[in-house]
């Protein structure tokens, strides 16, 4: 590696896309699980 | 108690030894197989030929492993034998020494179609016969254990590989490593690293999966 | 049972992972030689500490389940090996999205980034066999015994890999952390972890109810009836 690795804003942003989404989808399906469940309970 | 449940296992393997000969023409045809993937390059063949070996081996293994827990489920004699006076440690490890010489078998049997089709000679016939069984032994003990799990379970066709290729990784790569270090030349005397790792695999799996198989099969 | 803590560890751990992510991408400084790509780094390595926390917890509990033979403990292996096959999921995601710039590859034999993705596959197969079987306490014991089985695995993958990668060729990873990146790092390695903690014990919660019900309604027993 010598030089700089010049821009890359695209993987960087990609790279944080990801984990936010996958955050908040697991989030939000954990709570849908849970009212789910509640209802049968 | 071992020697007698091990007795059992290798004289059931004995009366289904057709079952013996169809998982050998099943690996010899995937080694086959394998070689179209590359094409007819002897260089690269011979290059790959050890990975293309254990590959074949491992698809093989999930046959006889799978077979391994069929009889006692089917006739459903498994009860009966947890009942007798004996520990389920010795069951396991009759299953798991009865798979391991058959693994050890057949990856014997397969390697002369690997020289054959792949040009992958050697004379370090002892070395290789050490590393077939330690791969071998490597593949048994878990796979001994989550056979006697899947075996119990509806699809167990497809559980016991998911649950195995994962787990054998290193055992896999080390087997490979060594056989293609025999048998494409070993310069800087890297092999006896590399059956090192394969023995410390099979040592922790072999005592582990003993440990564990006798809550498998409770209640 | 309807405790509000875990929503407070989740509602902390956004709060953080976002302040620690804005920190990362516009104020620390770019990296002298991996430039912005290197800002992947902040959420990269966090979810790595939280990822083998999870697979540490996972194993914790199956054996605290095998001695104590309490469901609890089986309800919380369940959701950590869920959690845990998340944050491998995210790691195999951000780590090839790290390579392909740093490396020209999207995929590259690295120790820790081959572990996790057999370790992935192997959580998935716990999560398939537990969905295969049943019978509540079978499904405990087994997967408890996989959950085990898989874990110990963990390190001898990892060295392995190592071994192997080392021995054909040398791999320089920019591990050169200075002050400047501490504050986003560490801000986020706490917002993952209290994610974590949350998720999973939400997750533990589902685990237990489903369970109730499902030991409630004696459904699924003509199987495991069959085989006892």
């Amino acid at each position: 590696m010598n030089g700089v690795i010049q821009g890359g804003w695209e993987f960087v942003i990609a790279a944080y896309t990801i984990t936010g989404l996958a955050f908040v989808i697991y989030g939000i399906s954990l709570i849908v699980r849970l009212k789910e469940l509640r209802k049968h309970d | 108690m071992l020697t007698a449940a091990l007795r059992k296992e290798l004289l059931l393997q004995w009366r289904t030894r057709s079952q013996m000969m169809a998982v050998f023409v099943f690996g010899a045809t995937s080694l086959l197989l394998f070689s179209f993937a590359i094409g007819p390059n002897a260089e690269m063949l011979r290059t790959f030929s050890s990975g293309f070996l254990w590959l074949g081996l491992l698809l093989s293994s999930t046959l006889t492993l799978a077979e391994s827990f069929h009889t006692e489920m089917e006739n459903r004699a498994f009860e009966g034998l947890l009942l007798l006076p004996s520990d389920a440690r010795a069951l396991y490890y009759g299953k798991a020494i009865a798979n391991w010489l058959q693994l050890t078998l057949l990856g014997c049997a397969l390697v002369p179609v690997m020289v054959i089709l792949y040009d992958a000679g050697t004379t370090a016939l002892l070395k290789l016969l050490v590393i077939i069984m330690l791969g071998a032994a490597g593949l048994s003990a878990p796979g001994t254990l989550y056979a006697g799990i899947t075996s119990q379970v509806k699809a167990k066709q497809m559980l016991l590989p998911l649950l195995l290729f994962p787990l054998i990784v290193p055992a896999l790569l080390a087997s490979v490593k060594a056989t293609s270090l025999v048998i494409l030349g070993d310069p800087m005397g890297q092999s006896k690293a590399w059956i090192t790792l394969l023995g410390a695999f099979d040592l922790i799996y072999w005592s582990l999966c003993g440990l564990l198989f006798g809550r498998v099969v409770e209640d | 049972m309807k405790s509000r803590v875990p929503y407070v560890f989740l509602a902390l751990g956004a709060a953080l992972l976002l302040f620690g992510s804005y920190w990362g991408l516009f104020i620390a400084p770019a990296e002298q030689y991996m430039g912005n790509v290197q800002r992947i780094m902040y959420v990269h390595v966090p979810t790595a500490w939280s990822w083998m926390l999870a697979i540490l917890w996972a194993f914790g509990c199956a054996i605290a389940f095998l001695s104590t033979s309490n469901m609890k403990w089986d309800s919380r292996m369940e959701a950590g090996v869920e959690v845990g096959v998340l944050l491998a999921f995210m790691l195999c995601c951000q780590g090839a999205i790290w390579a392909k710039p740093t490396w020209g590859v999207w995929w590259d034999w690295d120790p820790r980034l081959t572990s996790v993705a057999v370790l992935l596959v192997a959580s998935l197969g716990i999560m398939a066999l537990r969905s295969f079987v049943d019978d509540p306490h079978r499904r405990a014991i087994w997967s408890a015994v996989a959950t085990i089985i898989a874990s110990v695995d963990l390190p001898i993958v990892y060295f392995s890999v190592k071994w192997w990668n080392s021995l054909h060729q040398q791999q320089s990873t920019p591990n050169t952390v200075s002050s400047a990146f501490y504050i986003p790092l560490r801000v986020n390695a706490f917002g993952v972890l209290f994610l974590m903690i949350g998720f999973i014990w939400l997750r533990t919660r589902v685990a237990a109810l489903r369970l109730r019900q499902e030991t409630a309604i004696p459904h699924g027993y003509e199987e495991a009836g069959e085989l006892a």
